[in-house]
């Protein structure tokens, strides 16, 4: 493990009822990194997370935590943090008493305590809202005070699993920045789990692709989006995978053409025709029965559903072959 | 740093309960009851016995017609009440709570009240006199008991079925039929079968209502086992014959087990919201009018008691305290009412403790749920006079003694409350989100704090609920306490039963009133939670 390496899991499994859930999962978070993991509803995320903090336990492989072996530790003893989907915070407590609940737990004196949970109130601006209870806060002033409540206890590593799929779109700007300065501010390591690719892509400081239950790729935003390592990859990133000579090619929709008349192509049938707010989107079935998404100038109405079209692309990304296809790429 | 296995130490107290004082005993004594009977052929000589032949015919049949007759009326009543949406519905959910917190001999005084040779529509309608007595009597005292456990029970699995699918079959052009077959029949089926069960294992081992309704002829397996051991004196015979009850309360034991399971494990979706009561149809009034029989028959037990106590005293309340009562009995009524609250206090206390220990295996150890819940639920197969009779044969020696009765009374009636309480428990428990525990437990919180600190506080509806109902069992429990008791250990409902037999009809209307407004209370307890009894 070097230096800056905090968590560490290696070849972490799980079933339920004899069916893997995740498969010999292995990954490194740095001190202070922001790692989003990314992946499709079902893909095991928040299996990984809930391994992770100790809340299941695996089938095999382990989790360290600066060089402490963690399997067989429980939840309660191992010094990470989990924010829930939906906050969860203790309806019964107030929102001081919600951020208070850990370091009280780690019987701190009182005085740290009162000083711990301001400091918290102040860097998540919730110091007005001390008083309320959870139900008379709104979606993002209770996802700010779980977050202030997953710091308190000072946890070395923070898991954070769709913490904004329950907040409106304008909200999850808004949030997203927060969250990202205030675990800047703490210098707090944390494992962001999102099934949207933008925002995982946008927030990661790297990402991790989770698809089956095996950690496909993972790399910094910009190598995985723009070097995909497989077909299944592409395709959770949104690109349209299409035959070239020399193998399968990634393809951003935006890159996807009407071929002019003369130009060479390929023959497909258009199966759905709508507008998007980058122009005229087309959905069309190639021969080999693949749907491509097809974004056209906003000038370009389109041919009709139905009529059959010949595509082109300007450029895409070659895909690994198939013998490579089925094995994960790590950095 | 490795951990034993989460939850052993919460499961461990609990086991050694069940063993200890519900499973060891009875065993035991089968087991030298076997050897000294000679075995098999031992059992065969009790069981072609006439009278313990005919004990067990009586077990079987007033079992089988009381939950006929609680299923043909309480099925309709229920899903009435699970489907539909009224003003009144809550309150009526409520009152249905009320016959289970009765002791059975105010049940038992009801009826007779009712239908006896002097009873208030006996006497003007001399036809309903068979109501009263015999066999009758008992499938009426039965139905009061049971039949709005029955719908209650209907209700739930009634309202556990998903509206959306039923709308979905709307849509497709499905009748209401289809609907009932498809959607929200089959989880009604659960609930009534799981209230048949339960109606034919409390019927089948029926004590108060045979034996002072209808007498001898009319004797179940219990009243029987009673009779064999503490009046005839033959206890290796009584031993073999309560083997013989175990062996036949298994099989609807475990199947209401498996059908309270699955009723529990569905999610109450409250499909009553915003459904109306379709007047129009005739199947609107049909099961209204079963609902209204119902009320009308817990109403008038209830009520027929109330007022036979209010009519009947010209001497107040002071016949129940003179002191000539007293000497007659061995015990003050204010001593026996000690008595009955410590008891009753004492059984919930204890029952409340080992569901909630339960509740915390069970929720950090889910996968443990079927062993925790045949654990806590054993002592269903095992009959208050079984229960009795068997704690006193191999804990009375052990224990020195007469000066022990207190504890052995705790013990059987904390153990018969066991599996309502739990079960009332679990139920609260489950709709807490584990997330909540989860949470805490990743702030540093140790498992059981996290529960008490972050889950139970969200079922405190729950808990209450079953401290209440473990304790309204506690205090109608007359079976095992009438078996265990010595006079300085009475409590109200033997006080009431002795009463009865001396033919103190006065005083013991006045008991039985009393004991009328003690579980009344318990009842309120429970309305102003908003909880119904959960089986």
């Amino acid at each position: 493990m070097s230096a800056s390496e905090l968590l560490r899991i290696r070849d972490l499994s799980s079933a339920w009822a004899g069916v893997p859930v995740l498969r010999h999962v292995s990954l490194e978070v740095a001190e202070g990194e922001f790692l989003a993991l990314m992946g499709p509803n079902g893909s095991g995320k928040t299996t990984l997370l809930r391994l992770i903090a100790g809340l299941d336990e695996p089938t095999g492989g382990s989790v360290e935590l600066r060089g402490r072996d963690l399997v067989g530790v429980p939840a309660h003893r191992r010094g990470i943090g989990m924010l829930f989907q939906d906050a969860q915070l203790f309806p019964e407590r107030s929102v001081w008493e919600n951020v208070a609940y850990g370091p009280q737990i780690q019987r701190r004196p009182a005085a740290e305590v009162e000083s711990l949970v301001t400091e918290m109130l102040e860097l998540l601006r919730l110091r007005s809202l001390a008083d309320r209870r959870p139900e008379e806060l709104s979606g993002g002033e209770r996802q700010r005070a779980a977050l202030a409540r997953t710091l308190a206890p000072g946890p070395s590593v923070v898991l954070l699993d769709e913490p904004f799929a329950s907040v409106d779109a304008e909200l999850r700007r808004e949030m997203r920045a927060e969250f990202r300065r205030v675990l800047s501010a703490r210098r707090t390591a944390a494992i962001f789990v999102t099934h949207d690719r933008d925002e995982g892509l946008f927030l990661g400081d790297r990402v991790a692709v989770l698809l089956d239950g095996e950690l496909r790729q993972t790399g910094s935003p910009a190598d995985v989006f723009e070097h995909p390592i497989d077909e299944r990859v592409a395709r959770f990133l949104g690109y349209n995978i299409v035959p070239a000579p020399a193998g399968p090619m990634a393809v951003d929709p935006s890159e996807l053409t009407l071929a002019r008349s003369g130009e060479p192509g390929v023959s497909a049938a258009v199966v759905a025709r709508g507008w998007s707010p980058q122009g005229t989107g087309l959905l069309v079935r190639a021969a080999d029965g693949s749907v491509w998404e097809v974004v056209l100038p906003k000038d370009e109405v389109g041919p009709p559903v139905g009529s059959t079209v010949q595509i082109r692309w300007q450029r895409g990304v070659p895909l690994a072959t198939s013998l490579d296809r089925d094995r994960p790429h790590m950095e | 740093m490795r951990r034993g296995v989460p939850g052993l130490g919460g499961l461990s107290p609990i086991v050694l309960y069940v063993v200890l004082f519900a499973l060891l005993p009875p065993c035991l004594l089968f087991a030298e009851a076997w050897s000294s009977q000679g075995g098999a052929a031992g059992l065969s000589g009790v069981l072609a016995d006439p009278l313990n032949r005919a004990a067990l015919g009586n077990s079987l049949i007033q079992g089988a017609l009381s939950s006929v007759v609680v299923v043909a009326i309480g099925y309709p009543a229920g899903v009435f009440l699970g489907r539909y949406s009224f003003s009144g519905r809550e309150a009526i959910l409520a009152l249905f709570s009320v016959p289970f917190l009765l002791p059975s001999l105010v049940v038992v005084a009801g009826v007779e009240d009712l239908f006896g040779p002097s009873g208030f529509l006996s006497v003007p309608i001399p036809g309903l006199r068979a109501l009263g007595s015999g066999l009758g009597g008992i499938l009426l005292v039965n139905a009061c008991f049971n039949l709005p456990l029955v719908a209650l029970l209907t209700a739930v699995g009634v309202e556990s079925s998903d509206p959306a699918r039923e709308e979905a079959i709307a849509v497709l052009g499905g009748g209401p039929g289809r609907a009932y077959r498809e959607v929200w029949g089959p989880p009604s089926w659960v609930g009534a079968g799981a209230g048949a069960l339960l109606t034919f294992l409390f019927s089948s081992m029926a004590f108060a209502a045979p034996l002072i309704v209808c007498g001898p002829r009319c004797y179940t397996l219990e009243a029987r086992i009673f009779t064999l051991d503490q009046q005839l004196v033959q206890p290796a015979t009584a031993a073999l014959l309560a083997m013989s009850a175990v062996a036949l309360l298994a099989v609807p034991t475990a199947i209401y087990l498996l059908l309270v399971t699955r009723l529990r494990d569905r999610t109450p979706v409250g499909t009553a919201r915003n459904r109306p009561i379709p007047w129009r149809r005739p199947v609107g009034w049909a099961l209204a009018g079963a609902t209204a029989v119902t009320v009308a028959l817990v109403a008038a037990v209830a009520g027929a008691v109330a007022e036979r106590a209010l009519l009947a005293p010209s001497t107040g309340g002071a016949g129940l305290f003179s002191p000539a009562l007293t000497q007659r009995l061995g015990i003050s009524t204010s001593a026996a009412l000690g008595n009955t609250m410590f008891f009753a206090a004492g059984a919930a206390g204890i029952a409340v403790l080992f569901g909630l220990l339960a509740g915390f295996v069970l929720r950090i150890r889910p996968s443990w749920s079927r062993p925790v819940q045949f654990l806590l639920f054993l002592p269903l197969l095992i009959s208050p006079i079984i229960l009795s009779f068997s704690l006193a044969e191999f804990w009375r020696p052990l224990l020195g003694g007469e000066s022990t009765v207190w504890l052995l009374i705790l013990l059987s009636q904390a153990t018969l409350a066991l599996p309502f309480a739990t079960q009332s428990l679990w139920v609260g428990l489950r709709r807490v989100p584990a997330s909540f525990g989860e949470g805490a437990r990743l702030l540093g919180a140790r498992p059981i704090t996290a529960f008490l600190d972050t889950e139970l506080p969200l079922a405190r509806g729950a808990l209450v609920s079953a401290a209440l109902l473990a304790f309204a069992l506690g205090l109608g429990e007359f079976t095992a306490t009438y078996f265990l008791a010595t006079p300085r250990f009475t409590t109200w409902t033997v006080e009431l039963y002795r009463l009865q037999s001396l033919r103190d009809y006065a005083a013991a209307d006045q008991l039985a009133f009393a004991l009328l407004a003690l579980s009344f209370v318990s009842f309120l307890g429970l309305l102003v939670g908003g909880r119904r009894v959960r089986l």
